[in-house]
């Protein structure tokens, strides 16, 4: 029962939203689901931390890796919540663009992702990764305007066909299971295959091939180089919040359905095969992601593309795996989506003030509005990986692991890349500072929308100093159950 | 042997040719409505296969599975888009960016492709060599559609005709996944399409018109 | 005896061709529901034409007579190699359907000739369409003969209908679907039926064919057009005996022979008809999409070779 409370509670909410959630009353409701929801998903996290792995019926779980993530979602779609409070009253309303149809479909999208996080069932997976699709494709083109309907449209087609290979690998992975003895009812069973992977180590080249699918497959919504191109239109175009969404939580639901898929192919023959293709794959969207970003002119295209390089940097600790490695990859996606919810959000407010995010029309911030200077320029250090905030600690653990591991050209390129990421996001935030031409329309900073930010530079700065050891024993417990 | 178990095992041993024939007509189809009739034929052709195995499976599911497979691939999802051309009033024709005699070649060379892949690996594994590599030429020729077609709509039956090649290639090598599953997938394929046709009418209304092309705004 | 019966059944294809002209006719004008001529006209028509004068352009040398006579002799000719109620013909041999190839292709390069010698100007422009269908058809007719000469193992005609023959109809074979695909649109396109030509078309600069006759009369014109007719009733007759061939008689009894000669008057009667609904239904395509058109039907040629080495069921 408690595994089907956060499942409910969004789909119930987004169905009361569009009955009831007419004028300003949407924005209350919405919150006040929202917390009924991060309760929801709390109990569970802390059930399966100081209890065991849950379990529901045939398709629902909840482990320890599950509860890391669901943390997460419920950590920054709270915030985003939040944040979104305000920042819809410029929208005007059309027939799909009011905040009743927003929030709506924001507890549409939470309800597809925590199913990504609570299936037990490889099929689940896929038909919920779909759903999330399909869900977030109407909030990305949510403004309506050329730009929005563009990236929207790309978006679903790329996600889809990329979505439609990860199926194919699905069945593939069936295909093998089966095989190997596996009952079909069983076969797209996660803990069932993990147990029985001393049998399906025979299908090789079965589970070979329904590997690479699965990688390009659900690669594709991760934002992996050359699959990323839908990634900077839509993460661009949709209204920051969901941007914040998009970035910090669906590449995460992504990134954890290839750790379950990495999980068995591993086990069953050897690390060698996943982890080179997840190297290959990191290191090419780190490196081409890290050089796109020089030349950038939007600014949320620019934290598009650092999300892809940072995406890329998870990637690269998964596929160096080891203790540290794998730590590394976890701790990385937590602190990523905090840094780059804080970046996003000062992002929203940069263009409500300004009414635009190209980086050439924004100067002055630095004397026109302090706060959301001061917000960017933290969230700017953050995401580069500077001390003292968290990213430093997870980047740090991933490179140690590289260096251990003798993995010279990996490190090597790890380090330069950072660097470039360093000089041209320092680039772009000195001339939004300092750049004297342009000033803003308006300077606003509403309290919801300073409220987020707040605790996710806190957020960061607690992690980058210390890890609580609530996290600390919740990652560790994730690695085992890896 | 009886009449019908005759049938179903002729079925299956011969509709992957008809497959392959709707295949190199889509290539060659002119015009969005015959696209649009062409899926659906394929789609019945594949409601056949699965009608068969279900026969010789002797399996309960199976013939649920053809059930929808039938009502959503051959009814629901063609008249939409069939609704969705109508109200869209866009012009009739396919406009390819490789038309007619050169994309019929390519999907030949596809066709190709798919039987030379898949046979090493039927002789070994005992699986129905035909449907499979007719489920791969699908999943080929759909890619193909949707990179080759400059509408929209072309597009959504590029994407069709790839699920339907997936489809197959389950079907043929393990009988079909479990009935949730496929319930799940085909409640998330009719969202889909939804979602698309909304998109497609967005397009329109931004855009004044649905050349896919054309969406080149956002780059770099 | 027995050896007079392939040239009685050559004989028919001769004789009757006009009279499958004429079914092709009245069907599709009941299609498109008009009354149409009685099936019988063609033989008038001949008739008609066989009693008038010759006339000849003062400018045209001998070619201009000599052309419509020699296209006659060598469609004729090509009639003696296909088998029509048993599986044999008068002239078969190993590697025939070449022959037949290019005995056609005689034929219609005596045809161009004899429309550029008349001087006109329609005719150039018919001859130079004709050589650019005819030369893209030329492709896939070969590849589809040869996708199912691989399958049965022979390359003669009468080979390959005794092997079609055992076959069982319903173990659909991919080959044979493409390759009669592929010939059907050859069939189409060779013998100037919508959508490649118009035969019934008066205006010039939509023919191909008619545009190529236009300048000869009489006797000239009478050969022609039975030579025209007798291509349909041969390419006709070859998709039957290479795709439909059961109830080709197997011995030279009576009965038998009178069957393999109903069953074969049925299937031209079915064939006739779809010809009929398919050119009611169709408009004839534009100059420029012929050579798509006839790609189509070199991809399916090739792609039916190209089945034959998988085993190609």
């Amino acid at each position: 029962m408690i595994l089907l409370l956060p499942l409910l509670i969004p789909l119930v909410g987004a169905a009361v939203l569009l009955g009831f959630g007419t004028g300003g009353r949407a924005r209350v409701l919405a919150l006040v689901i929202g917390a009924a929801e991060i309760f929801a998903v709390i109990r569970v996290v802390l059930a399966v931390y100081f209890e065991q792995p849950l379990q529901f019926g045939r398709f629902l779980r909840a482990d320890a890796l599950s509860a890391f993530f669901l943390l997460n979602l419920a950590l920054v779609s709270g915030l985003a919540l939040v944040y979104s409070f305000d920042y819809l009253q410029h929208i005007e309303g059309n027939r799909f663009s009011s905040p009743r149809w927003f929030y709506t479909l924001v507890f549409f999208f939470v309800f597809t992702m925590v199913g990504v996080c609570l299936s037990a069932n490889l099929g689940l997976l896929w038909i919920m990764m779909e759903a999330t699709t399909l869900a977030s494709a109407l909030l990305v083109g949510f403004y309506n305007t050329r730009g929005a309907v563009e990236a929207g449209w790309k978006y679903l087609i790329v996600c889809t066909v990329g979505i439609a290979f990860a199926l194919f690998g699905t069945i593939v992975l069936y295909l093998a299971a089966i095989r190997s003895g596996l009952s079909p009812d069983a076969a797209l069973d996660w803990m069932a295959l993990m147990e029985s992977v001393p049998r399906l180590g025979g299908e090789i080249s079965l589970l070979k091939l329904a590997f690479v699918f699965v990688i390009v497959g659900y690669g594709t919504k991760v934002g992996f180089v050359p699959m990323h191109s839908w990634l900077p239109d839509a993460h661009a175009e949709a209204p920051s919040p969901i941007s914040a969404l998009l970035s910090a939580v669906l590449l995460n639901c992504a990134m954890y359905t290839l750790l379950r898929y990495d999980a068995i192919v591993a086990r069953a023959i050897g690390a060698s095969f996943s982890h080179t293709l997840l190297l290959g794959f990191g290191v090419a969207s780190l490196v081409t992601a890290g050089l796109l970003i020089i030349v950038q002119r939007d600014l949320k295209r620019l934290l598009a593309y650092s999300s892809i390089e940072h995406m890329g940097i998870v990637a690269i600790g998964v596929g160096l795996g080891g203790t540290l490695g794998l730590y590394g990859a976890l701790l990385h996606t937590f602190n990523h989506s905090l840094g780059k919810s804080l970046l996003f959000f000062a992002a929203g407010n940069v263009r409500q003030n300004f009414g635009t995010s190209r980086m050439d029309r924004i100067g002055g911030l630095a004397r026109s509005s302090p706060q959301a200077a001061m917000a960017l320029s933290l969230g700017t250090v953050a995401i580069v990986g500077l001390p003292p905030f968290a990213l430093f600690v997870s980047e740090f653990a991933i490179l140690s692991e590289a260096f251990a591991q003798s993995q010279i050209l990996v490190a090597a390129l790890f380090l330069a890349t950072l660097s470039i990421v360093f000089g041209g996001m320092f680039h772009h935030l000195s001339g939004m500072l300092f750049r004297e031409e342009q000033s803003a329309a308006s300077t606003r900073l509403e309290w919801s929308e300073a409220l987020p930010i707040a605790i996710t530079v806190l957020g960061l700065a607690w992690l980058g100093v210390h890890i609580p050891a609530g996290l600390q024993g919740l990652i560790e417990r994730a690695i085992a159950v890896l | 042997m009886d009449l019908v178990q005759f049938a179903a095992g002729k079925t299956l041993s011969s509709s992957a040719v008809f497959l392959l024939v709707t295949v190199l007509l889509l290539a060659a189809a002119q015009r969005v409505s015959t696209s649009i009739k062409l899926f659906a034929l394929q789609s019945a052709i594949i409601t056949a296969q699965v009608m068969a195995t279900a026969y010789t499976e002797k399996s309960a599911e199976a013939w649920v599975v053809a059930a929808m497979v039938f009502g959503l691939k051959v009814i629901a999802i063609p008249s939409t888009l069939l609704w969705l051309v109508e109200r869209l009033k866009t012009r009739r024709a396919v406009e390819p960016t490789i038309s007619g005699a050169k994309a019929v070649f390519v999907a030949v060379f596809m066709i190709f492709l798919s039987y030379a892949a898949v046979q090493p690996y039927a002789l070994e594994s005992h699986i129905a060599a035909d449907a499979l590599s007719s489920a791969v030429a699908l999943i080929l020729v759909g890619a193909f559609l949707m990179v080759n077609r400059r509408k929209a709509l072309m597009q959504i039956i590029g994407l069709l005709v790839l699920e339907n090649g997936i489809f197959l290639a389950a079907l043929a090598t393990t009988f079909g996944m479990p009935l949730v599953i496929e319930i799940g997938i085909f409640f998330d394929l009719l969202m889909g399409i939804l979602i698309m046709g909304i998109f497609a009418f967005r397009i329109r209304d931004t855009f004044d018109h649905l050349d896919v092309t054309k969406l080149r705004r956002l780059r770099g | 005896m027995r050896s007079l019966i392939p040239l009685v059944q050559a004989l028919v294809i001769v004789f009757g061709a006009p009279l499958l002209r004429g079914v092709v006719s009245k069907l599709k004008a009941r299609l498109q529901g008009r009354q149409g001529a009685s099936v019988w006209r063609p033989y008038a028509d001949l008739g008609k034409l066989f009693r008038k004068e010759d006339l000849v352009p003062p400018l045209a040398s001998p070619l201009f007579w000599m052309a419509p006579r020699i296209v006659f002799a060598a469609t004729a000719a090509a009639v003696l190699l296909i088998p029509v109620f048993q599986p044999a013909a008068v002239f078969g041999s190993p590697g025939d359907f070449v022959l037949l190839v290019g005995l056609l292709a005689l034929a219609r390069f005596f045809l161009v000739l004899g429309a550029m010698d008349g001087g006109g100007a329609f005719g150039g422009m018919g001859g130079s369409r004709e050589a650019l269908v005819s030369a893209l058809a030329e492709a896939p007719f070969l590849l589809g003969i040869t996708a199912v000469a691989i399958m049965a193992r022979s390359t003669q005609l009468a080979g390959i209908v005794t092997w079609t023959l055992g076959q069982n109809f319903f173990d659909i074979s991919a080959v044979h679907i493409l390759a009669f695909s592929a010939l059907a649109m050859v069939a189409v396109a060779e013998t100037g039926r919508v959508p490649v030509d118009n035969p019934t078309t008066h205006l010039e600069l939509t023919m191909i064919h008619e545009a190529m006759v236009l300048e000869h009369s009489g006797p000239s014109l009478a050969f022609l057009e039975w030579a025209n007719s007798i291509k349909l009733g041969l390419l006709l007759s070859l998709l039957i005996g290479l795709f439909f061939p059961w109830g080709m008689a197997a011995g030279f009894s009576l009965p038998v022979l009178a069957l393999a000669a109903g069953a074969y008057a049925a299937k031209m009667a079915a064939l006739a008809l779809v010809l009929a609904a398919v050119e009611s239904s169709v408009a004839k395509m534009r100059m420029y999409a012929v050579p798509d058109f006839l790609g189509i039907a070199s991809a399916t040629g090739a792609l039916a070779v190209v089945f034959t080495a998988f085993g190609g069921r």
